[in-house]
């Protein structure tokens, strides 16, 4: 018998602008002990699906037909009391971002023993007791500590262990798993995904693992199903899927997948440095964000810049750009630069990682253009070969942001950074927040602008594949310094920083 | 914009706040021509006259027609209290995105010296200036003024610093473009929906400042019929033809009832993202 069974189910949200069909006819399934992996991008349904199962959908939801059930239970039927014994007790949810999962008002302890106490019936006392044996089967240290902490006073990793021992507390049937590890850097979440495996291998759990992430999804589930504007579209073993693809959309999917091993940049880069960054330092009050970097950047070089959350990548994007008081020397094309002029300005661009906010709201497209066009003495007359460039139609420079998808935005702040001409451009994780093959579509736009103008790319990522498949070098940064730097092809040979065989063995490699 | 309109629409507050507002400005551009009589024609034969056929709101104690006083006093009102506020709310909104802009000790120095002003209550500021200044309608109107730029340059400030770490922001930063052109075209713009929502409300605070200026006597000077001192002068009488005071009082409920309507159907159609 199935743990979770859902038959023919169909939502829509009403909205003042009409009715969405959010999920169209999904038929799953999930057996004792399955992991159940749910593929799809965003806007695809794939959260609003986790929500029905939940019972907690918003107001505006219209659930036309189907029917979801959790054993013999029918959740479409059951009452609010009823709900209120099945969350939490026989199924529970852990979320994508432990930050705002957690209520920071209440300690850690009191939050994982509160659901002890709430579905076991237990007292305080053997609660608390009973928490710290499940923060501790967990594997976080010195727990009696930490459950008297609140949430700002843990890591990211701490917490969503914290998250997932809440979830495994009273055994439950099914978990529901949100992008659990999306805000998490990547050697946090490999350990988290490493503890998945093992609290699922004792229990027997069954779960329903969501994910943007094919390559990730195929390695946890044991199934794996594709939603496609609300429709599945391909069920098929996980091992399968990646190989044997047989729809054109996940065929589509799994080419958009960056594989460390397929190269998209054949030619060397030239030998002078045309940014040469020496002993950069930022420091934010009394923190050091970076501390004595040394770089240089060749003409018609990508370099590379790996690390995890927190290690300094971003501050020294912002102090090459000027966005952040730095100490130390830049050099453009050998000449030191004193102040930032607009010679410098000019030169070296920056791409955002949000294309949501790096892009005024209240402008057109031609007038956030414009502005660089002016700015660098260019000719505004020039946008539509600008906006063609980034292949976007020459209409768009009518339409505000918010008429564009997150794909097209990001082609306009490129479109804004090449129309100062520059020479090198950093790209701050620019690829982070999109769908895996708009990601594709971006990277390869920028490599072909890369080609027409040999610009250089400083090209900030935690994504080490796509990495792999574009940079010359890497640096790799740890705790405000870069602890290696070394030339694509020495990857994997012996002279590699234990700290870059760590980030590498942690990124989850396409199977297949 | 047009967008805006059509959601203000659709809300029930802005709907009403929008058809109080269209009477408001009839009142003001034609109040004086559908007035029955001269507002300072005096007929000492029908003091205190009660409501009837011939004074629809009765007459006061000169004889005065209260309907036509307050048809033509409408314009001497509406007008200043909403220039007064916007023009405090403008002034407002520009200091609180620069406090932000600039940041560190600048933020410092311009916020604390707000909250001073703030700390004295707008109404003894207020008194402070026109007696300073003199007595009189436009006096009055900039002391309104002043006294609403500290609580708009607050709210300014605190959605200012939030569009401050907008990657557009540090985008025009990097690009090198000069601190004014920050502040006036990428982040003004992107805080005028609160500014605008804030000041909307605040009209109705201006008008009854108004009226309370000239209720004291330093506002609008008689005969003029300006609808605070029309209450203050029939307060007198207010056993005697309670009428008096009632219509003015009325009117001036009206006109904060529909500024702060019309401030609520624009917090809703000034935020889309708000579709459910």
């Amino acid at each position: 018998m199935s743990v979770l069974e859902i038959r023919d189910y169909s939502l829509d949200y009403v909205t003042r602008d009409g009715t969405y069909h959010v999920l169209q006819d999904i038929d799953l399934a999930i057996a004792e002990g399955e992991v159940l992996g749910l593929v799809g991008e965003s806007g695809s349904g794939k959260t609003s699906l986790a929500w029905a199962i939940m019972r907690h959908l918003p107001g505006n939801a219209r659930e036309l037909k189907g029917t979801l059930r959790l054993g013999d239970t029918d959740l479409c039927a059951a009452g609010s009391r009823a709900l209120e014994t099945i969350r939490g007790r026989r199924m529970s949810m852990v979320f994508q971002d432990p930050s705002t999962a957690l209520n920071p008002t209440l300690t850690l302890g009191r939050q994982v023993s509160e659901v002890l106490v709430r579905h076991r019936g237990l007292s305080e006392r053997e609660a608390w007791r009973e928490a710290e044996r499940a923060l501790e089967h967990v594997e976080l240290r010195d727990v009696p500590a930490l459950m008297k902490r609140y949430p700002h006073q843990a890591s990211g990793g701490e917490k969503q262990r914290v998250v997932i021992a809440t979830a495994f507390a009273c055994r439950p049937e099914l978990i529901v798993f949100d992008e659990p590890t999306t805000a998490l850097d990547v050697i946090t979440g490999a350990r988290i995904l490493e503890l998945f495996a093992r609290l699922r291998a004792e229990t027997g759990v069954a779960a329903l693992y969501i994910s943007h992430d094919l390559a990730l999804v195929a390695r946890v589930a044991d199934r794996v199903a594709i939603l496609e504007q609300g429709r599945i579209v391909e069920e098929a073993p996980a091992d399968r899927i990646f190989r044997a693809p047989t729809q054109p959309y996940t065929r589509r999917l799994v080419a958009a997948v960056p594989r460390p091993d397929r190269r998209l940049v054949a030619d060397q880069p030239a030998s002078q440095a045309v940014l040469a960054a020496d002993a950069i330092a930022v420091r934010y009050d009394r923190r050091e964000a970076t501390r004595n970097v040394h770089l240089d950047i060749r003409r018609g070089e990508i370099l590379g810049v790996v690390g995890e959350s927190g290690s300094g990548k971003s501050s020294l994007a912002r102090a090459l750009t000027g966005l952040a008081a730095y100490s130390g020397t830049i050099a453009l094309d050998g000449r030191p630069v004193g102040r930032m002029d607009r010679v410098y300005r000019r030169a070296v661009q920056i791409v955002f990682q949000h294309p949501d906010s790096s892009l005024n709201p209240r402008q057109t497209v031609q007038s956030i253009l414009a502005r660089p066009l002016r700015l660098y003495g260019g000719d505004v007359a020039t946008i539509p070969a600008l906006l063609e460039a980034v292949r976007l139609p020459a209409h768009y420079a009518r339409r505000y942001p918010h008429q564009l998808s997150g794909g097209e935005k990001q082609r306009v702040a490129i479109a804004r950074a090449f129309a100062a001409q520059p020479e090198l451009v950093i790209c701050d994780e620019i690829t982070a927040p999109l769908d895996v093959s708009v990601q594709a579509s971006v990277v390869e736009l920028l490599l072909s602008l890369r080609r027409q103008n040999g610009t250089a790319y400083l090209f900030i990522t935690h994504d080490l594949n796509l990495v792999q498949q574009v940079a010359h070098r890497i640096a790799v940064m740890k705790a405000g310094e870069v602890v290696d730097l070394l030339d694509i092809e020495d990857i994997g040979r012996g002279k590699m920083h234990p700290y870059t065989r760590e980030l590498m063995a942690a990124a989850p490699l396409p199977v297949g | 914009m047009t967008d805006t309109g059509r959601r203000l629409l659709r809300t029930p507050q802005g709907v009403l706040g929008l058809a109080l507002l269209a009477a408001l400005l009839l009142l003001c551009l034609f109040g004086g021509a559908l007035a029955p009589y001269q507002p300072e024609a005096m007929d000492f034969a029908g003091r205190f006259a009660a409501p009837g056929a011939r004074h629809w709101f009765g007459a006061d104690q000169l004889g005065r027609d209260v309907l036509s006083r307050l048809l033509v006093g409408a314009r001497s009102t509406v007008p200043l209290a909403v220039g007064a506020t916007f023009s405090g709310a403008a002034l407002g909104a520009c200091l609180g995105t620069l406090s932000a802009y600039l940041g560190g000790r600048w933020d410092e120095a311009i916020t604390r010296t707000i909250d001073a002003v703030m700390a004295v209550p707008h109404l003894l500021l207020a008194l402070i200036l026109v007696s300073t200044l003199g007595k009189g309608s436009l006096n009055a109107s900039f002391a309104i003024a002043i006294a609403v730029v500290p609580s708009m340059a607050r709210v300014t400030r605190s959605v200012a610093l939030v569009v401050r770490r907008q990657e557009y922001v540090q985008a025009a930063i990097a690009r090198g473009e000069s601190g004014g052109w920050i502040v006036v075209a990428e982040m003004l713009p992107n805080v005028a929906a609160p500014v605008i929502i804030e000041a909307t409300i605040r009209v109705a605070f201006a008008v009854m400042l108004f009226a309370t200026l000239s209720f004291l006597g330093l506002g609008a000077q008689p005969p003029a019929s300006e609808w605070g001192l029309m209450v203050s002068e029939a307060r007198r009488f207010m056993h005697q033809a309670p009428w008096v005071i009632v219509a003015p009082s009325l009117a001036i409920a009206a006109t904060a009832i529909c500024f702060n309507l019309l401030g609520d159907g624009l917090r809703d159609a000034l935020n889309p993202r708000d579709e459910r």
